[in-house]
Formats: C-alpha cells, structure tokens, sequence
C-alpha cells in the first residue's frame, strides 16, 4: 500500500527512519512517521518531546443512537420533545437537556453539530457508515476511524496498543456483529483494535499468574524463532501484520495494571460514576495520560431506546453527562485538551416522535453530536433543525464532513490517497467533503 | 363477558392518566402536553384545565365528590383542580422528580403518588438509592403530606386497598412493598420481589427496564395483582409476555399469574377489576399476539375474552353499573413532515360491556 500524504509516514512493515522526515516530523504534528526508531525514545528529550506532541483522539461510542432532544438540542414546545426540559448553558441563548446540567455548565468548552444529516436509518449499515466516513464499495473495507488514527498517528514501538477499544459487552446485536468484523480494512491487522474492558481484561492478569516466569520467555523464544521463519518463507505481510499485533499484545501484557478498573483512583471513579460506561471512560482517560493515541469507549448498543426512550435516557443521560463533563475537565486540567480529541456521537439520532412503546425510532434525517479538545474551537454551536427537529435548516453535515473535521483537528491530510495494488484509489475521505469549519481552530 | 367499542373521540396529545365520574359520564384525561382535558362521553365536547403541568400530565383522580380532581405530573407537581371551574385551586410539590403515578384511596381522604428516577447504581446499571422519599400521601382535603415511604427507584405504580388502609407501590425491579397508612413506623407490612416483570438485556439493553406497570386490590382486599411486561433478551424488542401475576400481599406469596397460552406479547399498563368482582381487565400495548385488552375471571385466572383495539391502552376503568368501560389511549402520530401539524396522538373510548 502506498499512502499519498503530504506528511507521508513509512509503510508499516518498513521500521527505517528517515532524518529529514525525523525534523519535520517535530514540527509539523507527523511525529508518528518516525517513531519507529527505538533508539530515539532512549533519549529523555525526544522522549518528552514526543510526548508532548503526540495526539489522542477519545471517542465515546454511543452505540443504538442516544435522543438528540434528550441532550443536546431539546425543542421545548414540540409535541414530540418529552418530558424533560431545557437549561440554559454557559453559551448565551444555547440550551441544552436538564438531564445535562453538568455539560451545560462548560458548555464553552464544547462544540455542537446539530446538523447531522446521514442515510443510513439501520443499524449495521449505520454503523459501518460513522465508523469508517463513508458508505461501502463492495469488495474494499475501508479502515475504520480508529484504525486510520492509529496508522496516522500511532506509535511502532509503543508499548500500548494504538488502537484500544474499551466494550466490556459481548453482545450488541447489530453492534455485536460489527465487532465481530474488519475493523482495519485494507490497512492490515497491526491497526486492529485491541479489546479490553470488563472481563475482555481479565486475561491481562490471569496469562501472567498462570504460566511461570522461565516458561514463558522459553515460549517466546520458541515463538519468534517460528514466526520469523515463517515470514522468511513465505514473505507474507499478513505474517508481519499478524507479529506485529502480537508484538503490541505483549506490550500489552506488561501494561495490564492501566487497564484495571480497580486500581484508579477510586475518588475518580466516585466522579465518573459506578456504570462500566463511565468506569471506561475514567480509563479512556487514564490510558490517554499514559500515551494511547485513540481509544473508543463502547458499551453495547444500550442507547437503541425503541422501547421505554424516556425511561432509560433518563439513567443513560446523566451517565454520559458526568463523563463528558469530568473527561473534558480533568484533559483540561492535565493540560492535554489541546491535545486530545474527545467525540461523543453514536451512529445516528432518534426520531422526533415517539412510538406505541413510549420509544423513538431511528433517525439520520436530523442528529446531533459533540466534539471538542485538538484542532478545534470551544462553545461553538453549527447548524440547526426546524422547530420539531424534522429536517435540518441550516448547514447539513455528512459523515464525510465529519471525518474531513476530525482528520483535519488532528493535523492528518483528509484527503490523502490510498494507492492498494489491484484496487481502486481511495482516500481518507472521499469526494473532498469540506471539514465542519465552523468548529475548527 | 364482551366488549364492544361504542365511542372514540380524539384528545391532540397522548392520554397517560384517566379518571371517570361513577357514571361514565365525564371522563378525564392526563395527557404529554401537561394538560388535564375534560371529556364529555355522550357528545365528545373537550374542555382543558385551566391550569398545565409543566412537563407530561401522567396521571389525575377525581374525589368522590365528583368536585375536585388532582393530576399529578412529571414536573412532580400535584395539582387540585376544580371541575366546575376548570381552575387550579392548589399546587403541591411532591417530588423532584416524576409523578409516576397517582392512586386515591376509595374513601377520597389520600391520594399518593410515587417517583424516582433510574439512575446508575453500579456496573450493571442496578438503580441508585432514593434521594427522596419514592412514595407521599397526601390529604386530599388540605393538601398536607400525611407520610413518606423509602422504596428503590423508580417506583412506577400504586394502589389502595378497598378498606383505604393499605398502600401498595411497585418499581422496576419487580419490588412490591404495602403500608398500613395508619401506622406510624412508616414500615412496610409487607414487600416481596417478583422478578418477572424486569429485563436487563444479554445481547442488547445492558440496563435494567421494565417493571410493575400497574396495580390493584382485589375487590375483597386479600389479594394484589400487579401487571407489566416479562423479561427479554432484547428489551427493545418490547416482545416479552404480557403478564400479571396476583399475591397474597400480606404473604407476598404468588396466587397464580397469567396462564401459559392466554398471553401474547407487549407492555401491559393498566389493571381494573370489574364491578361484579369476578372478573379482571388488563390492557396495554400489544407487540405480538391477537390482543391487547383481555378480561380475567377473578376466580381462576383464566382469560374470558379479549379484543385487539389496535392502540396502546394507557388506563381502564369500568363505570360503577358495569355495563360501560372508559380507556385512555396513545397513539403513534407516524412520521411528521416539517412544518405540519401534528396528528392528534390521544384517545378516550368508551367501550359497551355485557357480561
């Protein structure tokens, strides 16, 4: 694969640092291109210029698609809105759900999309759509976002993974097979995600009490010397891919105490709240602090309220209410906001009317989402809907537009070009959608 | 016993909460729009309440006076009204919360309404403490609060006992706990757990939903039936079986419930017994089956008939000579365009019974 950027980083399976990219890569936000040189990170210096350059990407993965009216764009005065009200945010004449008073009290911290325009009313086509910032082309599988972040911005050596992806739920329906599927795409198995979180973790810990010390470096000798010979002869990318992912487990293994829930500050905890949802967010931070360069914060598909939408919004809406507001303070106060994107988005809204079954139904006609932290102003709104929320009015937004922001935010080209032997050009995102300028720094 | 739909009449915002006069006459809707519409049954003329909720109307009792009627709302507000007028006579905040439900005691003396919110109570979503007390009595004559009960929110529904002494109050999980509103202690006389009524999804929904929709005394007082939805893998498939189930409420021992093959699926809200006292209504939402409005004989349980009204039946109530029957209903508006108006999405019916 040949990637046509203008920070353009090595191939994956090319480990050689190139200086004058090395320099450029200090100062133009591709620091990632060369971070394959282990010997650079021996260096203090590089190593806390590295540090702080690197960017991270959070995102909080509402999958089933929370109630617009429920959080970020109530219409009081609407048949359709529900019983809870509006408040007043600190951006003057913004209102936001009452269930979301601690977002509203920064809410200049944060920026909304209330014009989010998509055409996928299905789950597992939806999905695919806001993961990957673009619909399908038969036979190709676009890399999802955090795979093309991890191959943007991601670390060789690094001891986390660049891809982690907190979900401690198995199932998830249409979520469940989505999961199950090729997260990478043509990038290959290194941008995989690794899956952690609620029993998903336990292993990190039980491989290590398990087997003893002088066995294990005894299998991994055997190991490496099987899987080089097999790369030797076969040549195999997928062989290479597939080490490297291993490569990445290992380091994994060594870091399994940042992935234990109980060994956070149980004040923080206390502050995220009880939920496996908030508890892995506080991780998403914590792993954020440690270098992780994306990481998703998934919990099933518990926001596809087609049933009792009032009744469950009213315990999820909070939940993701206290999140938001202690992620984006505590990056905030850790100086890494600037740093750090933070999305909160699921992979549509939820209809302006409700069902027989005290439900809302699917809707990517008109949704909204969040935003804020690298690249990006703060307290901005864009967009608008008309009074019920029905249709947007003003300043539509695809998925495309999305993507084109987030890379963009993260100083990454969107319109880089994927040159695949055999195949089509693609790029990071296609048709040169326009970023949502509204909210970019 | 059948039932055969007389009247409908169409009210511009879903009906959560119904009460009658004795007769049937006049009917009283709590609809999503805050508002309590007067209804009357022979002509269908439609008269609002002066004074909203500022949030849904969820439920109203009318004394037996037939002068004054208290709604109760998810503004968590309780307000007096007075028929004649249509004015507001008294507002009480109950709760911080919702107003879930309200019940009257048959002597007319109480009215309790019950609240709390589902908020995260741990890794699982099991529901948080109370912040408040989930269940207030009120005297309907002074507006005082005579008690407060501790239950786990959300407590969803409430009823007297015929004697007026005892209060029953059931949650999500399936928790049903009865005072004697006479006692002092403010303990329950009684509580037991059905866990038949609540989901928490494995493949979907990782949270708790559901719950003890509706519930009432037997005419005789010694029995308690609650009626709502049984467990789902999927909750949001809303399919999980339409059920009741009857206790000895002093024992918390189950009587009997719904019998296997008499059920379809769906979210069943209302319980309402008949006035010859052998016989039972449950109604609701139907997901799956042939019906969504069924009449039990009190003495066996066994359904006796049933219809599909093809609408999600919020409240039921018989006239006092048994031979009518008035249900609130909500009904989906469908995809709205931009810039139209909105379809009325609430009913009141009158249905013809013969026993």
């Amino acid at each position: 694969m040949n990637l046509r950027d203008p920070h353009p980083r090595c191939p994956a399976n090319e480990h050689t640092l190139h200086r004058r990219l090395f320099l450029k890569g200090l100062t133009g936000g591709a620091l990632a291109s060369t971070a394959s040189f282990t010997g650079l990170f021996q260096n203090p210096v590089f190593a806390a210029e590295t540090k702080k350059a690197q960017k991270h990407c959070i995102l909080l993965w509402l999958c089933g698609a929370p109630s617009q009216f429920e959080t970020w764009y109530p219409k009081p005065g609407s048949p359709g809105n529900g019983p809870f009200g509006s408040m007043p945010t600190k951006v003057p004449g913004i209102h936001y759900s009452s269930l979301m008073p601690k977002c509203a009290s920064i809410a200049d911290k944060l920026n909304l999309v209330r014009s989010m325009k998509t055409n996928q009313p299905e789950h597992a086509l939806a999905i695919n759509l806001l993961q990957r910032g673009g619909p399908e082309r038969p036979g190709f599988t676009r890399p999802t976002l955090g795979s093309s972040l991890a191959q943007a911005m991601g670390q060789m050596d690094a001891k986390l993974p660049n891809f982690i992806f907190l979900d401690p739920i198995p199932g998830g329906n249409e979520f469940e097979g989505f999961k199950a599927g090729n997260w990478a795409g043509w990038l290959g198995a290194e941008y995989a995600p690794v899956r952690l979180g609620g029993d998903y973790t336990q292993f990190l810990n039980t491989e290590g009490a398990s087997i003893p010390q002088h066995d294990r470096e005894s299998r991994e000798t055997l190991r490496k010397f099987l899987t080089a010979k097999y790369e030797r002869d076969r040549s195999s990318a997928v062989a290479r891919s597939q080490n490297a992912a291993f490569e990445r487990m290992k380091g994994l293994s060594a870091s399994a105490d940042l992935f234990d829930v109980n060994k956070l500050p149980a004040k923080d905890r206390e502050r995220y709240g009880p939920g496996s949802f908030a508890q892995h967010a506080l991780m998403s931070r914590h792993l954020v602090e440690n270098g992780a360069p994306f990481v998703m914060v998934a919990n099933g598909m518990n926001w596809d309220n087609h049933v009792f939408n009032h009744e469950i919004h009213q315990m999820l809406v909070p939940e993701l209410d206290h999140v938001i507001y202690n992620l984006v303070t505590d990056l905030e106060e850790r100086g890494l906001l600037d740093s750090t994107l933070v999305i909160a988005m699921g992979e549509f809204g939820r209809s302006p009317w409700m069902n027989a079954a005290r439900g809302r139904e699917h809707y990517p006609t008109a949704w909204s989402m969040m935003m804020t932290g690298c690249g990006l102003k703060r307290g901005v709104v864009t967009g608008a809907t008309d009074v019920d929320g029905v249709d947007v009015i003003e300043k539509p937004y695809s998925e495309q537009n999305l993507f084109a922001t987030i890379f963009t935010a993260l100083g990454i080209d969107p319109y880089a070009e994927y040159d695949l032997p055999g195949m089509p050009t693609f790029h990071r995102v296609e048709n040169k959608a326009e970023p949502i300028r509204d909210i970019l720094a | 016993m059948k039932l055969t739909r007389t009247k409908q009449y169409e009210i511009p915002f879903s009906v959560l909460g119904l009460a009658t006069t004795p007769d049937g006459a006049q009917a009283y809707a709590a609809c999503m729009d805050g508002s309590v519409y007067a209804v009357d049954t022979a002509s269908g003329r439609t008269e609002v309440f002066e004074k909203k909720h500022t949030s849904y109307a969820s439920g109203c009792v009318l004394l037996p006076d037939g002068k004054t009627l208290i709604s109760g709302g998810y503004d968590g507000t309780l307000l007096w009204h007075d028929v004649t007028t249509r004015k507001c006579t008294r507002e009480v905040k109950a709760h911080t919360f919702w107003s879930w439900q309200l019940a009257l005691s048959p002597d007319g003396k109480r009215v309790a309404s019950v609240t709390g919110q589902y908020l995260a109570g741990g890794w699982k979503y099991e529901p948080a403490a109370e912040t408040e007390p989930s269940v207030r009595v009120y005297d309907t004559a002074s507006g005082a609060l005579l008690a407060s009960y501790p239950h786990t929110p959300p407590v969803l529904s409430c009823a007297f006992s015929p004697d007026s002494r005892h209060l029953a109050a059931a949650n999500m999980l399936g928790e049903v706990r009865v005072w004697d509103v006479q006692a002092q202690d403010g303990k329950p006389v009684s509580q037991w757990t059905s866990p038949d009524f609540t989901s928490w999804g494995s493949t979907k929904s990782h949270h708790y939903s559901g719950g003890i929709y509706g519930l009432v005394f037997s005419p005789d007082g010694n029995a308690l039936l609650g009626c709502g939805m049984g467990p789902m893998v999927d909750p949001m498939a809303g399919n999980g079986k339409m059920t009741w189930q009857r206790w000895d409420w002093r024992s918390g021992k189950r009587i009997d419930q719904i019998k296997d093959g008499q059920h379809g699926s769906g979210l069943m809200e209302t319980l309402a017994f008949h006035p010859d006292g052998k016989h039972f209504l449950m109604a609701g939402r139907q997901a799956q089956g042939t019906w969504n409005v069924a009449v039990f004989s009190g003495a066996d349980g066994s359904l006796v008939t049933s219809l599909d009204s093809k609408s999600r039946l919020t409240h039921a109530r018989f006239t006092a000579d048994g031979k009518n029957l008035v249900t609130s209903v909500i009904v989906g508006p469908g995809k709205v365009k931009p810039g139209q108006p909105w379809p009325a999405m609430g009913r009141v019916q009158v249905y013809s019974v013969e026993v």
